[in-house]
């Protein structure tokens, strides 16, 4: 279908569509990675710890070995599960940050943020870089990309709290890099306009029939929207049926469609019809039935062919879409808000604490980072040498050294202490 | 040199065939056929061939003759005057020329095997096979021999047409430019009218900046029309000067024989031009889009007339609510993707980020 | 097309995770093995200091060698480069300088620019090959290698001689870039000749997608301070929030124009002189010709006596001889001043000029010129230089919402 290699052709297509499993091991290796990184990082920030303080006292032969086993034990992770909890967590905290604004920003620049998020976090860990930080500069992003624009100055004072401008932008190379500097995300409130729009052509005696069901005219397809079964919830008129479903259908959009894989496994076409059918399954049915013939359910046993006996590609199609709307509508469902369940909120501070003992120390700072950037690292348009990295690392030594001797401690608490039951 | 080389008469010299000696007939000439070379004198070749084809009188030699093909001797050496005929007879043949080849190296291979074909044939090696490869590719290859044979002619006259051509160019700038001073003439004659019938009719309160306006669409037209006519003029006479270098009319295709030949594309016959390139506009497959869907929340918009001004058009709109409704509606994703996987993983990949660059070049260079 | 890289749960991706986690712990055992901690915290962590996102990004930048820069200014250092392992294979890198004024990250231009390339994919359209970030943060575009040069380099170059097979030719490449922009919902915003540039083979192709965004929803506002002045059209210069597709017509129209008689046609010296110079050359817009105009927020109402009745099809053929008669009524189309009125860009390409004679040049047969390659530098790294203070002012200013 011509419309379907539109679709084919949008990068989030090309590069953030997935299978279930291949979503899974992604998030699975990311883990894997950042808590290697993470134990590897604490291990230097301890060591370092007592290598100031062998400096000042008495060093203490093979004392060192066996803190650091004893250390490495104790440095639990999140699991890939509980990662995907807290993000989840802070997409529902950037829709509540969207709305804190006067006025409200627009659904499609908070909704683009939370997929912003979603997706940095495929190949990021919170334990790397904490959703807090990422949260606002993602929204931010999104006001640039969604044309909301304002200036950072404005943003940042809208945001509950103290958050300074550079709080707010440390991470934007980080999250754009993360995006692969691809900012276009296709969702599916305007789909379901479109959809609505044809509804209510259909319903007004207006309806056009799809290009491959050519014989449909105005009235009968009139006359099939208003021979349906009845909504879930009585209605005084078809357009109010119409204008009920699409109410609901919204808020779906705007919150599970947004808070779980969704974009990742299916398409925005698929989402909003998938979001549809749970708010009026008969009024969702019938417009498939328009656009890909009848009812599939009743004609699986015997397929429609054509003058060549091949199998109606259209059945094929409805059959599948069956299949993965079912899906789609189920993983829907499936949300329940993480704030407004007592389970998972306590479930929640769990992993919120679990995080603070496993935050990758060397990443806590973006500010920093960002801003010496450009006066460590001139542009060679050459790769990071080794050489590079070992000096960066001797930079960073040499800071952190410096940090605590003027007890000026950046990372907060004393790490030792902090791992310590 | 032909001539000089026969010209030293031989006063002893006797026809091999009635044994008269050029001292008794100092006229005497000799002539040859290429089919066996034996010599014999002109009165012979009269007497004998005059009344049709008829076999060689040389004891032993069978072939049969033809009067119309004798001919004088040109070299002394008979060896060489058959070397000679047997290689202006092949060059006829395989009579390639250099721009029909892909490559130097194939046009130098060519050249070669040319050469080790008049060898064998001229050191009688191979001599039926050789011959009936020439054969065939003397039928197989008709047109590009003509075409060939033509162009070698054409060359052969070529500069005085050059000549010819020139003159001929000079001529038609000249009367172009005649034309063309006629032509501003006119025009600047036809605006001067138009000014003043402008005034007259008093349409407009400036005629100065009718006087302006006049002058300038004036200029505009001239510079443009020159610049056209120019560029019109310079077509005509490249396409004159172009080489009717219509060599093409070979297959284009290697023959058994030469290899290496350059694929002549048969000029396809011109498609009407496709503004679109190929995409059919406005086709779509789930919805015929409708010049307007009810809503009560557009009506907001449909009917106000600051937003309609500034040209906000919500065909647009419907144009994208409804592709945006069912873009990729079919669109499996886990099939698709798993898919596209397979087909990555065939394909062997160091590390993720290689396995990713790969994904990008590719969607790169699509 | 391209395949997701992600969605792979090819070994490669396993294989190297593990890699690093080996490394790290070869370097841990190292550690533990000197005895003296301090000595081991200041080992090299070899790849430990790169996120994947990190490497990833380095894999697309190490894929380019930078051979020469070709064009700056103050928005953008544009470089010829190749593919390392092609030298052949020439591209663009447009390195977009970090703006020490701008304290707001990314400048928009280069969000834009960025967001539509990745999704517009067209012969007609510059192609994106690639992003990548430099290590101080800069950002790397890199683009098709177009060393033909731009449309204004050829209009203005005397030189040159082209005609109205060549021009059809050209417009032709221009209507379909931009048609495919509006099939894809986004506006272009800043159409002009030297956004046109000029491929090896002849193409011409819509580059510069600096001011784009996608079309607006209804009541959703958009800014007016757009488009190159010469090529905006009245509703613009009347600034009205709500606009389409149309804006880049009547800037393709002007491009038209200015490739017949080798000038701009409409060319003011400030906003004003712009309005008045359109309604000079068009007529001046009434609420009878363009029903609401007066209506859009910087409407200037004409005194009766100075109102210029709308042209007709008479004077464009007038103006524009060369073009025909089919061409002068395509041009005409274009120029509707009622932006309502114009054609759409899907309309132009079905106007019936394509298909009459003379037929578009083949692209091989194009007029051409040298020296292209420091033209397209320029090309790319320009915005900012001419009109310095509009295009920072649309670029800072009122982004449409508020």
């Amino acid at each position: 279908m011509i419309e379907d290699d539109i679709y084919r052709a949008s990068s989030q297509y090309r590069l953030w569509s997935y299978t279930e499993s291949s979503l899974q091991s992604l998030r699975a290796t990311t883990n894997t990675v950042a808590s290697e990184r993470v134990r590897a990082a604490l291990r230097r920030s301890r060591e370092q710890q007592s290598a100031t303080s062998s400096a000042a006292g008495t060093p203490q032969p093979g004392s060192d070995m066996d803190g650091k086993n004893k250390d490495e034990k104790e440095i639990e992770c999140l699991t890939p599960e509980e990662e995907l909890v807290l993000v989840r967590y802070y997409c529902e905290k950037t829709l509540e940050l969207g709305e804190t604004y006067r006025p409200p920003m627009p659904t499609m620049a908070r909704a683009t943020a939370i997929q912003y998020l979603r997706r940095f976090y495929i190949t990021n860990s919170p334990m790397t870089y904490h959703p807090k930080s990422i949260m606002a500069c993602a929204l931010f992003v999104a006001t640039k990309t969604e044309n909301y624009y304002m200036s950072l100055r404005q943003f940042a004072d809208g945001i509950p709290g103290e958050t300074s401008p550079e709080d707010v932008i440390a991470p934007e190379f980080l999250l754009m890099q993360g995006l692969r500097f691809t900012f276009d995300i296709r969702h599916p409130f305007r789909g379901l306009e479109g959809g609505v729009m044809e509804l209510q052509a259909i319903a007004d005696g207006q309806g056009q029939p799809a290009p491959h069901l050519p014989h449909e005219t105005a009235e009968d397809l009139q006359q099939g929207l208003l021979s349906i079964a009845p909504p879930p919830t009585p209605s005084k008129s078809m357009s109010d049926r119409i204008a009920v479903a699409h109410g609901k259908t919204r808020d779906l959009l705007k919150t599970a469609a947004q808070m779980t894989d969704a974009y990742f496994l299916y398409t925005p076409s698929q989402i909003w019809l998938s979001a549809f059918l749970v708010a009026d399954r008969p009024l969702a049915e019938f417009l498939l039935d328009v656009k890909l013939g009848g009812p599939v359910t009743a004609t699986i046993p015997t397929p429609e062919t054509d003058e060549n006996g091949l199998l109606n590609p259209l059945y094929e199609i409805r059959s599948k879409l069956h299949r993965v709307l079912t899906e789609c509508s189920a993983l829907l469902q499936s949300y329940t808000p993480l704030s407004s369940d007592p389970v998972q909120m306590k479930n929640l501070k769990r992993i919120a604490k679990k995080l603070y003992h496993c935050q990758n120390p060397e990443k806590v700072n973006l500010k920093r980072e960002s801003a010496q950037a450009p006066v460590s690292q001139p542009d060679s348009g050459a790769v990071t040498s080794e050489s590079e990295s070992e000096r960066l690392a001797k930079k960073r030594k040499l800071e952190q050294e410096q940090m605590a001797r003027q007890g000026n401690d950046v990372f907060g608490p004393d790490l030792v202490q902090r791992t310590k039951p | 040199m032909a001539a000089n080389a026969v010209s030293r008469r031989d006063e002893d010299e006797v026809c091999p065939v009635c044994k008269s000696s050029r001292y008794l007939n100092p006229d005497m000439r000799f002539l040859i056929n290429p089919e066996c070379y034996h010599k014999m004198c002109e009165s012979c070749v009269d007497r004998i061939f005059s009344s049709g084809p008829a076999n060689c009188p040389v004891a032993g030699c069978r072939k049969t003759l033809r009067k119309n093909r004798f001919r004088t001797q040109t070299f002394e050496d008979i060896n060489v005057e058959r070397e000679v005929d047997i290689r202006r007879r092949v060059m006829q043949i395989l009579n390639r020329r250099e721009e029909e080849f892909d490559t130097k190296r194939n046009y130098d291979d060519f050249l070669e095997q040319r050469e080790e074909i008049i060898a064998n044939l001229v050191s009688r090696i191979d001599v039926s096979k050789t011959e009936a490869q020439l054969q065939k590719y003397a039928s197989e290859n008709m047109a590009s021999i003509r075409a060939n044979q033509t162009l070698e002619q054409e060359e052969a006259t070529s500069f005085q047409a050059r000549i010819n051509l020139e003159q001929e160019q000079a001529r038609i700038r000249r009367q172009a430019a005649r034309q063309e001073y006629e032509i501003e003439r006119r025009e600047v004659q036809a605006g001067r009218e138009d000014f003043l019938t402008r005034l007259a009719s008093g349409t407009s309160t400036d005629a100065a900046a009718i006087a302006r306006e006049g002058h300038k669409v004036l200029l505009k037209k001239s510079s443009a029309r020159r610049s056209e006519e120019d560029r019109i003029r310079q077509k005509q006479a490249a396409l004159r000067s172009e080489p009717t270098r219509v060599a093409g009319v070979s297959s284009g295709a290697d023959t058994g024989l030469v290899k290496g030949l350059r694929k002549i594309k048969t000029p396809e016959p011109e498609k009407p031009y496709d503004p679109f390139m190929g995409y059919v506009p406005e086709k779509r497959d789930y919805y015929s889009l409708q010049e307007s869907y009810p809503s009560q929340f557009l009506d907001n918009y449909r009917n106000n007339i600051s937003v309609l001004a500034g040209g906000y058009d919500l065909r647009e709109y419907y144009s994208r609510t409804l592709l945006e409704a069912f873009a990729g509606l079919s669109c499996f994703v886990d099939e698709e993707v798993s898919q596209r996987d397979a087909a990555r993983v065939s394909a062997p990949v160091a590390t993720e980020g290689a396995a990713i660059a790969a994904g990008q070049s590719g969607e790169g260079s699509a | 097309m391209a395949l997701s890289p992600f969605s792979s749960r090819s070994p490669s991706m396993t294989v190297h995770s593990p890699n690093t986690a080996i490394r790290l712990r070869a370097t841990a055992a190292q550690n533990a093995a000197s005895g003296t901690a301090a000595v081991a915290a200041s080992k090299p962590v070899p790849h430990g200091d790169r996120e994947l996102t990190e490497q990833l990004n380095i894999d697309v930048r190490e894929r380019y060698v930078k051979d020469k820069k070709v064009g700056e200014g103050t928005y953008a250092v544009v470089f010829v480069g190749h593919l390392r392992d092609n030298p052949s294979s020439l591209v663009a890198i447009k390195k977009i300088k970090v703006n020490a004024e701008y304290k707001d990250g990314l400048a928009m231009d280069a969000v834009r620019e960025v967001k539509y390339l990745q999704e517009l994919k067209h012969p007609n359209v510059i192609a994106l090959h690639d992003v990548f970030s430099s290590k101080d943060q800069n950002l790397s575009l890199v683009l098709e290698f177009l060393p033909g040069g731009d449309l204004e380099m050829l209009i203005k170059d005397s030189d040159i001689q082209y005609g109205v097979a060549d021009i059809k030719a050209w417009m032709g490449m221009l209507a379909r870039g931009v048609w495919w922009c509006h099939e894809n919902f986004v506006l272009h915003r800043d159409i002009k000749p030297n956004n046109l540039l000029i491929a090896a083979d002849g193409e011409v192709k819509l580059a510069d997608f600096g001011l784009a965004r996608s079309f607006a929803d209804p009541g959703f506002r958009m800014t007016s301070q757009v488009i190159t002045r010469w090529y905006r059209p009245l509703e613009l210069l009347y600034g009205a929030p709500h606009y389409s597709g149309a804006v880049d017509v009547w800037s393709m129209g002007m491009v038209f124009a200015e490739l017949l008689i080798r000038v701009p046609f409409v060319a003011g010296n400030t906003d004003l002189d712009q309005v008045s110079k359109i309604c000079e050359a068009f007529g001046t817009p009434t609420e009878d010709n363009w029903p609401g105009v007066s209506k859009l927020p910087h409407y200037i109402p004409t005194d009766k006596s100075q109102v210029v009745p709308l042209q007709g099809r008479d004077f464009f053929m007038r103006q524009f001889p060369t073009a025909g008669p089919v061409g002068a009524d395509l041009l005409m189309a274009m120029c509707a001043l009622d932006p309502r009125k114009r054609r759409t860009a899907t309309q132009c390409l079905q106007h019936s000029w394509w298909t009459v004679d003379p037929r578009p040049t083949q692209n091989e047969n194009l007029p051409r010129k040298s020296g292209g390659t420091k033209k397209m530098g320029d090309d790319l790294a320009r915005r900012d230089l001419d009109e310095g203070l509009f295009k920072s002012a649309a670029r800072q200013l009122d982004f449409g919402m508020k």
